[in-house]
This record gives structure tokens, C-alpha cells and sequence, in this order.
């Protein structure tokens, strides 16, 4: 029997207590949860033996609500989907080994609830706004090269193609500024990554404060009130999934 | 996720969960790690899904617009 791991956990009061706290979360596919424990930190674990049969988008889904039940009653790193150790000993090496890590990861997070926000928009309607303005400043033949042939025709095209681009990447890097500006009174850690795909111009994660989660909440209305050519998701709290930099190879 | 689903779209809030919990959060690799046959095609399978997913949401959303402007 295989052990699956959900989260690392801070046990601050003790391994009995956290047990007690946990008492009544059931692990993925109704398996019990147990925790292991090393000073401070602690992991919750089940035994769960994967296959091509059981890990499936159902059990990701399940896997996830574990976490977050976990994380209402405990601050937590979540782990990845799908990693499976042999045995408790390997698990309590790990905790022993990336026990200072863990801790660091724990005390960034503690009392912070994570929020996602996506900002979409019509890509052909939008851009075109920002491709006139571009093309209004496109570097015509005469500026570069004293006659017009297919090969300077092509570097022409190259080059005012990069020219939309690098506009079109300058408008996200405005919103990006403007949503700091926006939210400097809440000050959450945040990353931001840019035109992820052609609708989906910033996809922005944020690590809240749980006792600023309302104002957070209203700030981002505001914004979404005084952009009416966006589409702007705002999930969560969520666990804090996205704030978690530990690695272990 | 807790009282506060903001976006109350079932789809989304399924995409941004599975999201995290395949792509972010701890990542443990290397020899302590069971490696069980299979499991990184599902893994695999289940981010096939993500992408399509996403997709699908795109062109939902562009949907959505094209008939406010219409209306």
C-alpha cells in the first residue's frame, strides 16, 4: 500500500492537538488521514494505492477538496496532485530534510488566503484599437530602405509585426501597474503572468491577508467597474496553491 | 473553496481547481517518489483536459460578448 500526501501543516500546539483538529476529514476516496510529525511541521497522509484506474479528474477533484478542508482548520503547503511515497519513513526523511524550507514556506503563508484574477478580452476587437495606434507609428519603406523589394518588404512586415506585439505587451504591463496601484492599500503579494494566450491577457494570483479578504474583494469590483472592454475572473480563496516555492528533487 | 465562490461559474471554479492542484503547490520528484506505470499518461490526460477546457471557456466567453453586442 502506497502513501499518498496532501499537505505540509504547521503543528505549532502539538501532534495531538492537530489531530484532534482534523478529526472528521476524510482522505481521498474515503481512506484515512494520519499525520506525521517533526518538531513544528507536520504531514497529512493516507494510504492509497494509484493506478491507471483510481487517478482520474474525479479523484483531483477530490484530492483538492481534502486540501481545502485542511486549510480551514490549519495553515498548510499544499502538495502537488499524484505524489506517492512508499513508506512513513520516507515521508518523515522528507520532513526532516526540507524541514527549514517547509517552515519558511509556512510562516510566508500563515493567516493568508490566496485569490486568482483573470483578465480577458475580446482579442480581434481589442487589439485592433491598439494595431491602429501601432500602425500609425510603423516604420514605412523609405525610413529604412531606399527602394521597396520582397526582401525589405518582408523585414518590413517583421518588423511592424513586433511593433503590435511590443504595444499590445506595454497595454497588459498599464493594467498590471494600474491593479497595483489599485490594490497598495492591501498590499497582497502577487505574480503576474502576461498574455497567456490571445483572450487571456493577465492571469495574477494574490496572497491575501485574511482579515483584508473583504477589502480585497471590493477592490477588485471597483476595477472591474472601470473597465468595461475586460472580462475579469476573480476566484477564490483558495488554499495557497500558488505561493508555495519548494521544489525537491 | 470556501463561502466566498465569487464567480459562481461551476466550470471555472473546476478549471482554476484543477489547475492548482496539478500544476502548483509542493512538487516532489526523484527517487523517494513512486513512479506507477501509467499514472503520467493520466497525469497527462487530465492536463489535456485543462488546455481543452480553457479552449472551451475562450470561445464561450467570445460567445457571450458577440451577443451583448448584438442584443
Amino acid at each position: 500500500m502506497e502513501k499518498i500526501i496532501y499537505a505540509i501543516i504547521a503543528s505549532n500546539h502539538g501532534h495531538t492537538e492537530l489531530i484532534g483538529t482534523m478529526k472528521g476529514i476524510q482522505g481521498i476516496s474515503g481512506s484515512a488521514i494520519y499525520v506525521l510529525s517533526f518538531n513544528d511541521i507536520s504531514v497529512a497522509v493516507s494510504d492509497f494505492t494509484p493506478s491507471k484506474y483510481t487517478i482520474n479528474k474525479e479523484l483531483a477533484i477530490d484530492f483538492a477538496r481534502v486540501i481545502e478542508e485542511l486549510s480551514q482548520q490549519v495553515t498548510l503547503l499544499p502538495i502537488r496532485f499524484g505524489t506517492f511515497l512508499k513508506s512513513d519513513k520516507n515521508i518523515n526523511q522528507l520532513l526532516i530534510n526540507h524541514y527549514d524550507s517547509f517552515l519558511n514556506n509556512l510562516q510566508k503563508v500563515e493567516n493568508k488566503y490566496e485569490f486568482g484574477l483573470k483578465a480577458l478580452w475580446d482579442y480581434e476587437k481589442c487589439s485592433e484599437k491598439i494595431r491602429v495606434k501601432a500602425e500609425s507609428e510603423a516604420v514605412k519603406a523609405g525610413d529604412y530602405f531606399s527602394k521597396s523589394t520582397i526582401h525589405t518588404n518582408y523585414l518590413l512586415e517583421k518588423i511592424n509585426k513586433h511593433r503590435l506585439e511590443d504595444a499590445l505587451l506595454k497595454h497588459v504591463e498599464q493594467l498590471i501597474e494600474e491593479i497595483s496601484r489599485h490594490l497598495a492599500q492591501i498590499n497582497p503579494d502577487c505574480k503576474f503572468k502576461k498574455m497567456v494566450t490571445r483572450s487571456i491577457i493577465l492571469d495574477a494570483v494574490f496572497l491575501v491577508k485574511k482579515s483584508k479578504k473583504d477589502d480585497f474583494i471590493q477592490a477588485i469590483e471597483a476595477l472591474k467597474q472601470q473597465h468595461d472592454d475586460l472580462h475579469f475572473l476573480l476566484t477564490g480563496p483558495w488554499p495557497p496553491y500558488s505561493f508555495v516555492e519548494i521544489t525537491i528533487d | 473553496m470556501q463561502e466566498n465562490v465569487i464567480d459562481q461559474s461551476k466550470d471555472i471554479t473546476i478549471l482554476e481547481l484543477l489547475d492548482r492542484v496539478l500544476n502548483k503547490g509542493v512538487v516532489i520528484t526523484g527517487d523517494i517518489v513512486i513512479s506507477v506505470a501509467d499514472i503520467d499518461l493520466v497525469y497527462l490526460g487530465l492536463k489535456l483536459l485543462l488546455t481543452s477546457v480553457e479552449t472551451m471557456r475562450e470561445k464561450h466567453l467570445a460567445i457571450v460578448k458577440t451577443n451583448q453586442e448584438t442584443k
